[in-house]
């Protein structure tokens, strides 16, 4: 129940990130609003509802890309391991700790893809283009998790005093 | 270590998507048919919210104008305002209806060989430059259809699900055109940067090359129909080392404004 609760918020936020950015004039800054969802659920909640999450999560971020087969999947998924050593490890207090997190991730992300993309297929066409775009990307998906972070607490607390 | 069980599934189903990525047919095939299922859901999603972003910014849109009609008109009557913003929603109408006409125009030049669509989304990473139709599969989309506007190549379809179809522009990074220089007997490979400009590749100092040249596709990739407009050469360096020019290209469509498209049937 809970699993599938995120998952769709993981796909409404995927969603709308497709639909509401064609409408904006910038391509700067383009935040992952799925990755705050699986930094919480990873660091916050049990391991099998953070890998069905981020296993959805990949798969709806894929279908909305024209990233190789795979690619965003593979680094979902590996962010999601990641988080899920670093659980306890890291201190996450305040939704300001968190954003951090969250930008930190975008850019381990955007490694693990020029990494994936030169082991896999030694394609090396885009690395200069994901490198540019890492740091606003961080930025900006930090800032919004500052108000992602809220939504999903607050659907957990409701979720915690049904159950 | 407390969850091996779900750290060994992980590594199981990364050790496959990288056999994925590495575009090995039979993982692919599978991994295609996945995507496909989670399409089914996610597809009416971006149209339906498509069309509830598209309404609100028609009414912001509506709300700016309105505000704009009143600082100006102060001391006008409120049948004037009423006036004056019927005749703005009318002109963006007439301007709606233009593109609309041309777009028919085109289609009846081309019968039976497109399909007009609506753009729905983009890529969801800015690491690629992809657009998202409200077509897919369900009108026969497949990949590698030409994709166009009247006033020149758009890209082609990469993906086909059943509610939407993935197009990659042309300024994808991914992307390289064989393209000629209008009227003139040069020809080169036209490849995305990932940025707004393109660049026209191997095309050599001594080849006859201008700024302000036009471009069209060449039809020797396969990929795009002979004749198509792609761009204009903006700028064209001949001072740096080796035998190619190096030369910018501005494509004729501004790929962020899109809103309608056409799909060539092959």
């Amino acid at each position: 129940m809970r699993a599938l609760l995120y998952i769709c918020i993981g796909i409404i936020l995927s969603i709308l990130e497709s639909a509401i950015f064609t409408f904006l004039p910038f391509e700067f800054f383009k935040p992952d609003l799925g990755l705050p969802l699986i930094l919480y659920v990873s660091f916050f909640l049990e391991p099998q509802v953070g890998l069905i999450v981020s296993i959805f999560i990949g798969l709806t971020q894929e279908v909305f890309s024209s990233a190789p087969h795979g690619s965003i999947f593979f680094t979902k998924l590996s962010l999601f391991l990641i988080a899920l050593f670093l659980k306890n490890k890291v201190y996450v207090d305040t939704k300001y700790s968190f954003s951090y997190y969250c930008g930190i991730f975008v850019i381990i992300e955007s490694f693990l893809f020029i990494a994936l993309s030169l082991v896999a297929r030694g394609d090396t066409k885009n690395m200069l283009n994901v490198l540019f775009y890492t740091l606003p990307n961080a930025v900006f998906t930090g800032f919004l998790s500052l108000f992602v972070l809220p939504l999903v607490s607050y659907v957990n607390v409701k979720l915690s005093s049904r159950g | 270590m407390k969850n091996p069980l779900i750290i060994i599934i992980t590594v199981i189903i990364l050790t496959i998507t990288f056999f994925v990525s590495t575009d090995t047919p039979f993982f692919v095939k599978g991994y295609t048919k996945l995507k496909d299922s989670v399409s089914i859901i996610a597809g009416p999603g971006l149209i339906l919210m498509n069309r509830i972003t598209q309404g609100t910014r028609d009414t912001i849109d509506l709300y700016v104008n309105l505000t704009n009609v009143k600082k100006e008109n102060a001391t006008l009557k409120k049948k004037l305002e009423a006036l004056q913003l019927e005749n703005q929603r009318l002109a963006e109408f007439e301007r709606e209806s233009q593109r609309l006409k041309d777009i028919l125009s085109f289609s009846q030049h081309n019968p039976n060989t497109l399909i007009a669509a609506h753009v729905t989304g983009e890529d969801i990473k800015n690491w690629f430059k992809c657009i998202i139709i409200d077509k897919g599969s369900n009108y026969a989309l497949r990949e590698k259809m030409n994709v166009i506007t009247p006033r020149g190549l758009v890209g082609q379809v990469i993906e086909a699900h059943r509610w939407h179809a993935k197009i990659m522009v042309i300024n994808d990074t991914n992307s390289s055109v064989d393209v000629f220089i209008d009227g003139r007997n040069t020809r080169g490979i036209l490849e995305g940067t990932g940025q707004a400009k393109l660049k026209l590749k191997y095309v050599r100092k001594t080849d006859e090359a201008e700024i302000g040249d036009k471009l069209v596709t060449s039809g020797k990739d396969t990929i795009y129909q002979k004749g198509l407009p792609v761009g204009i050469i903006t700028t064209i360096t001949r001072g740096q080392a080796g035998i190619f020019a190096d030369i910018d290209v501005v494509p004729f469509n501004d790929f962020k404004k899109l809103e309608e498209v056409l799909v060539i049937k092959k």
